[in-house]
């Protein structure tokens, strides 16, 4: 489970971005965070995996507090899917292998190619194994670079916008991954996504960021015409199909 | 759940596996090619030069029998310089591999960081100062010549990029290492010496601007064994540290984010990386004068022909610039008639033709730095 307790961030002396971040996660389900451009998603992201350290607050992943963890210790509990998937020229086996780096250090051993094929197997991209990543689909290698934060072993996945730059084909393959990933291997997982439509179907609970703190959080029920006029200064009308909410851009 | 397992390890060594291993059996191919013709070039190289020795009578002067002055010309001249091209070309081509990788850009060089140019300065202080080169000091080049350390423009054309390599590392460690600042830091530097470079020749005297501008030329000529053992520890460092580091070099691929959250040090990573390559460079610049281009083209070409798994490029850097130099140098010798032609002039004419070719016609492998 992730805690997270009045997290402050600030670049420098500049206003701050995040300022007092309250939010948790359980194990096994899909957080949603949503927000404007510039909201601070990405820092937010950043300051969980360690690649910025909070002024102010505390980070918990299942009772351990993430700011005394090392690097190395920090990458086996929390992995990371980026926005902008780049690899360098490497066969998707070795790519995946790749993500076992904190765990072997300077060469991977038995144990890590086997997890390294378990994962491949489970992501089912054995086929592709001896593949150049570089020569690969956008979905396709999405799918990769899930696979290769999975070999991490991790107790918590983050994915920072991971449809962005793919096809409606692709975006419904990622989400889906994601949705079998959670459920099925039990481990949290959460996602900034620009789509709603997107996030209703795939989130368990939403936590929307404004001016630097969680303004709303909870189930589908946060999504009501006045928050999300209130979070993004954007008007939608929501509609109910089969039971279901609907997002649709009033704006236009 | 063992089961499954077993048998998935088994269908992924009969299906993808033996792609894989195919792979696997190509570089292998490769990488014993490639030293293959590192020796063999090494042998042809031994018997080229303008002494008239035949083959027989170079393998004797190797098996130190035949004359005094045959053993000589083995020994004392050809196995040195013939050791520097081997080293020197190996080092070189790692370091702009190193500098690739971390500086994310295929433009990068071992002189990247304004190293050589720190190095020009250096040995053009030595010379136009120190030799008489100056308008009035009224010294003479074989006075200095004659001085008592011979090393002696070669440790201030070390000294010079050290400190060079230094301050800009110091400044990006105060700042960023980010990619693009290390690079443009780099720039600034380089065109920095230039610029000193150019006010100091501007003062010189002809001799000891003729000299100074020689000494920029590169010449594996200069190599004695002393230096190249002093050049092939540096460089054997600088290896040993590119293939200790080879996964977290393939995972810096991946961007700075993605490496990070795969738990790296990515700072500390690029540090060391760029100073050895940039030291990689220093030693062979300070004691050969600047060989240009072997550095860029050999990383480039063998990612272009083999991929960018740092497992595969760094031997194959190392070998590939090894064959560059040692091709470059012995063509000099057979031209230059006696009058061996720089070095570095022969390393663009024998690898732009190539490089070209590389990028032209052969098949893209997309996303090649």
């Amino acid at each position: 489970m992730l805690e997270i307790r009045d997290l402050c961030f600030r670049y420098s002396r500049h206003v701050p971005v995040l300022n007092g971040v309250d939010l948790t996660l359980n194990d096994g389900k899909i957080g949603i965070l949503l927000g404007k451009n510039g909201s601070g998603k990405t820092t937010l992201f950043r300051l969980i995996l360690g690649m910025e350290k909070p002024e102010r607050g505390t980070m918990l992943l299942d009772g351990k507090d993430l700011s005394k963890c090392s690097r190395r210790e920090r990458a086996k509990r929390i992995a990371f899917v980026p926005q902008a998937v780049q690899f360098g020229a490497l066969t998707v086996y070795e790519t995946v292998l790749m993500g076992r780096i904190s765990r072997f250090g300077f060469a991977p051993g038995k144990e890590d190619r086997l997890v390294t094929e378990r994962v491949l197997a489970e992501m089912r991209l054995l086929p592709l194994a001896s593949r150049n990543v570089d020569a690969l689909s956008g979905g396709e290698r999405q799918k990769v670079a899930i696979a290769r934060a999975l070999a991490q072993e991790p107790g918590m996945l983050v994915f920072d916008e991971p449809t962005a730059n793919l096809d409606l084909q692709n975006e419904q393959l990622i989400l889906s991954e994601a949705n079998r990933v959670a459920k099925e291997r039990g481990i949290g997982i959460l996602i900034s996504l620009h789509d709603l439509n997107h996030a209703l179907a795939l989130g368990d609970r939403f936590f929307l960021l404004k001016d630097g703190t969680i303004r709303y959080t909870g189930g589908e029920e946060v999504f009501t015409e006045e928050i999300i006029r209130d979070v993004f200064d954007a008007n939608v009308r929501i509609v109910t199909l089969e039971g279901k909410k609907h997002i649709i851009n009033g704006g236009l | 759940m063992q089961l499954f397992l077993k048998k998935r390890r088994a269908f992924f060594f009969i299906g993808m596996g033996t792609d894989l291993q195919k792979n696997n059996r190509k570089n292998a191919a490769i990488l014993a090619a490639l030293t293959a013709g590192v020796i063999m070039l090494f042998f042809v190289s031994l018997l080229c030069g303008v002494s008239g020795m035949t083959v027989k009578e170079s393998f004797a002067a190797l098996m130190r029998r035949g004359t005094a002055a045959q053993q000589r010309i083995i020994w004392i001249i050809r196995i040195p310089r013939i050791l520097a091209a081997v080293i020197a070309g190996a080092g070189l081509s790692v370091s702009g591999l190193l500098m690739q990788t971390n500086l994310n850009n295929a433009l990068a060089s071992p002189s990247t960081l304004g190293v050589s140019n720190a190095a020009v300065f250096g040995a053009n202080l030595s010379i136009i100062l120190g030799a008489g080169g100056f308008l009035s000091t009224g010294n003479n080049l074989s006075g200095y010549l004659a001085g008592i350390n011979p090393y002696a423009t070669s440790l201030i054309a070390f000294l010079f990029s050290t400190a060079s390599i230094l301050l800009i590392l110091g400044l990006c460690r105060m700042k960023s290492f980010a990619p693009g600042v290390v690079i443009l830091a780099g720039v600034a530097m380089g065109s920095v010496w230039t610029a000193a470079t150019t006010v100091l020749q501007f003062y010189a005297t002809d001799v000891g601007l003729s000299a100074a501008v020689i000494w920029t030329f590169g010449d594996l000529g200069r190599a004695t064994y002393r230096t190249d053992l002093i050049m092939a520890i540096t460089v054997a460092i600088g290896i040993a540290f590119a293939v200790l580091m080879r996964w977290r070099l393939n995972a810096l691929l991946s961007g700075d984010a993605a490496a990070k959250s795969m738990g790296l040090n990515v700072n500390a990573l690029r540090f060391a990386s760029l100073l050895l390559a940039s030291l990689m460079t220093a030693v062979c610049v300070s004691f050969l004068g600047v060989i240009g281009f072997v550095g860029m083209i050999c990383p480039h070409v063998v990612k272009r022909v083999m991929g960018q798994d740092h497992r595969i490029t760094v031997p194959a850097s190392a070998l590939s610039g090894s064959i560059l130099l040692l091709l470059a140098d012995t063509l000099s010798r057979t031209i230059g008639k006696g009058a061996a032609l720089p070095v570095g002039a022969i390393t663009s004419i024998l690898g732009a033709p190539f490089f070209l070719a590389i990028i032209l016609f052969r098949k893209e492998r997309s996303g090649d730095a």
